[in-house]
């Protein structure tokens, strides 16, 4: 599941999950859309774009942990102000990994893939 | 089928990023009107946050659609307008009122708008994105970048700066400011090396290891320099972990070379390209899927009739091939390969199950590669496939290029003239050829020996590549003549271009005992485009080439049509 405001990135998202990564990819435009898609399409992962009007995404991410069966869902931060400090407040909140934007939509998967390894190693 | 896919994400993908174009040229206009605002001083607060808004959007996205030039100066404006942004939307009160903004910001914005307008002209159309990569891969068209760790007395500085008349971008930083270490390791993008005094070596690795924990995925080639050769300080740094050590006083073109071979061995590329041959397009497609999302570009064909044209089309570096595909028998087709020549030492894996021993058999009699058998599983395939894509790339390497520079051969890069040409003709974009030739050549193989002679043709022919784009071709075509092919790029561009390098070229010193020696370069250019064949547009450059050498050498002369 990704979750990002602009409809551009959206698009090229989606083909660079889909196509490029071969995941079965669902897009939100909202926090509150991903809230609502959340429990029925039961995501194995969570990209969650920081910076969108409304609900952020850490807010984002702390209203999905409450959901049943969310509690433990891999979470990546998705920004394009990548600072230290920035990073080690995402991972405090629960999330495995960020990736800086702008994204390169052919590596993408890879990018995530290596998030995901990366995080079943550290117990 | 999953060929079609991947030609369909290609043309998503391109959709995509001309849509983006638009849309960033209505933003940067929409930016553009806030910059008149602040040059009469009316901008409001309100508009000011906008900006920013508009600007973080740009940086964010830019580099996803192919624009990563834009991304970097919206990031750069972006910065500038923060703290004051953040200032006032925290104030909350008084957004109408009117702002001072630095002058630098609607200069900044204009330089934007010429970004994406500079865009159309020398760079790729960006609907092309896919062939880009089936041409040759290179390291050219990305450049280098070396991260100097300074630790503030040493001579480091000034090595950096030789570095970057190399064609490097370089960029120092003084290792005993971890922040600001870390904000260029996450910065530098593509291939890279580090550079450090040897006697930094153990902090250097700290600091880039810690880099890695952070969150980067790159695991940088750290290359030092000192003063002791000795085998117990080599071997106290290998333990370290360094790729290479260079003692004082550094053999400079050598150290461009390593720091050029160590970045881009390191650096992510494609791996490599898989033709399957299947006819279980289920079967083939989930191959396809799992090759692709380890970064291999794979396609399909399922249908025997389509395999020759897919394979020239394509030109994969390995095939996958079923024993069985439908009613025809995969070895033989095999066999209907081998009669072109091209594909003589095209590797031939065949995807075979464990219950068809006699095939099999029949399969190795008749030269079969290798076997695969089936049920594969998706890891074995991806390491499988890897490395005899690695193996494969290595021997065509060494078959199709020259063994001194690592440019194409001779009869390759002319090739690649007439290919450009024909493209010309189909899309009717101009295109430019180029010869270069260093001068007085001779003279340097008798003053110097051959092995200096050597390190010069080697030394241009790393800087082109670090100058030029990755779709450019680059070709030694004799001795010290080299051929450059640039596509989507008319013969001004290109004379301007080529004249830079030159310039640069000239600025380098090579040192040979306790003297050093400067070389310049001579290069004749001509639109592909004026031309009925490759040969003609050929003899036309050189015809300037040999002006430009009549008239005093060191510069670029253009062939004008009679």
């Amino acid at each position: 599941m990704y979750v990002e405001d602009d409809p551009d990135i959206r698009a090229i998202a989606e083909i660079a999950l889909q196509d490029v990564g071969g995941f079965t990819a669902r897009l939100c435009e909202s926090g509150a859309q991903a809230l609502a898609v959340a429990p029925a399409f039961g995501p194995e992962l969570v990209l969650l774009d920081v910076m969108m009007p409304g609900m952020d995404g850490p807010e984002t991410l702390q209203a999905l942990r409450e959901l049943p069966d969310m509690g433990h869902v891999p979470v990546i931060f998705m920004t394009a102000r990548l600072q230290r400090s920035e990073i080690d407040e995402y991972r405090a909140l629960g999330a495995v990994g960020v990736i800086p934007k702008p994204f390169d939509p052919m590596t993408l998967a890879e990018q995530i893939a290596e998030i995901l390894a990366r995080a079943r190693m550290e117990p | 089928m999953a060929s079609q896919e991947s030609s369909d994400v290609a043309a998503k993908l391109a959709a995509l990023r001309q849509k983006f174009l638009v849309r960033a040229n209505e933003d940067i206009q929409i930016l553009r009107d806030y910059a008149e605002q602040t040059r009469r001083g009316e901008l409001s607060a309100e508009g000011l946050i906008q900006c920013y808004q508009q600007l973080h959007r740009l940086a964010g996205s830019a580099g996803t659609f192919g624009l990563p030039e834009l991304g970097v100066a919206a990031r750069t404006l972006e910065k500038k307008l923060k703290s004051q942004a953040e200032d006032l939307a925290e104030g909350g009160a008084g957004r109408s009122q009117s702002v001072d903004v630095d002058t630098d910001f609607a200069e900044g914005v204009d330089a934007l708008a010429r970004l994406v307008e500079v865009r159309s002209e020398y760079q790729d159309p960006v609907s092309t994105p896919v062939q880009r990569s089936d041409v040759f891969e290179g390291s050219h068209g990305m450049q280098v970048s070396v991260i100097v760790m300074e630790n503030g007395d040493d001579g480091l500085t000034a090595l950096a700066s030789e570095m970057a008349r190399y064609g490097f971008n370089c960029r120092n930083v003084d290792r005993r400011e971890p922040e600001a270490v870390h904000q260029v390791l996450a910065d530098t993008s593509g291939a890279a090396a580090i550079l450090c005094q040897d006697s930094d070596l153990a902090d250097v690795m700290a600091l880039r290891n810690r880099a890695q924990a952070k969150g980067l995925r790159r695991r940088l080639p750290v290359i030092c320099i000192g003063r002791d050769g000795s085998f117990e300080n080599k071997y106290h740094l290998a333990k370290l972990g360094a790729f290479a050590f260079f003692p004082e006083p550094l053999d400079i073109p050598e150290l461009a070379e390593r720091i050029e071979s160590l970045a881009i061995e390191r650096s992510a590329g494609v791996q490599g390209r898989v033709l399957i041959v299947e006819d279980d397009t289920e079967l083939a497609e989930h191959y396809c899927l799992v090759l692709q999302s380890a970064g291999i570009e794979a396609r399909t064909v399922s249908a025997p009739l389509d395999l020759m044209s897919t394979l020239s089309a394509f030109q994969p570096d390995i095939v996958l091939m079923d024993v069985q595909i439908g009613g025809y028998s995969g070895v033989t087709l095999a066999r209907l390969i081998r009669f072109e020549p091209r594909w003589l030492s095209l590797p031939i894996i065949y995807l075979s199950s464990e219950d068809d021993p006699d095939n099999q058999l029949e399969a190795l009699s008749k030269g079969a590669d290798e076997f695969l058998m089936k049920p594969v599983s998706d890891d074995y395939l991806v390491r499988s496939v890897r490395i005899r894509c690695y193996r494969a790339r290595q021997l065509s390497e060494l078959m199709n290029r020259d063994s001194l520079t690592g440019l194409l051969k001779h009869s390759l890069i002319k090739q690649e003239v007439e290919k450009e040409l024909a493209r010309c003709r189909r899309d009717g974009h101009p295109s430019s050829v180029v010869m270069l030739d260093l001068d007085h050549f001779k003279q340097i193989n008798d003053t110097w020996g051959h092995r200096y002679g050597d390190i010069v043709i080697r030394t241009l022919a790393n800087l082109l590549r670090n100058r030029l784009r990755e779709t450019d071709m680059i070709g030694r075509y004799g001795g010290e003549e080299f051929l450059v092919v640039l596509p989507h790029c008319p013969v001004s561009a290109a004379a301007e271009l080529i004249q830079s390098i030159g310039e640069s070229f000239a600025e380098l010193a090579f040192s040979a005992g306790d003297t050093a020696f400067q070389v310049t370069l001579s290069a004749g250019i001509a639109a592909i485009n004026d031309f009925t064949n490759g040969d003609d547009a050929l003899e036309a450059a050189d015809q300037a080439l040999y002006q430009q050498k009549r008239n005093g050498r060191n510069g670029v002369t253009v062939y004008t049509l009679q």
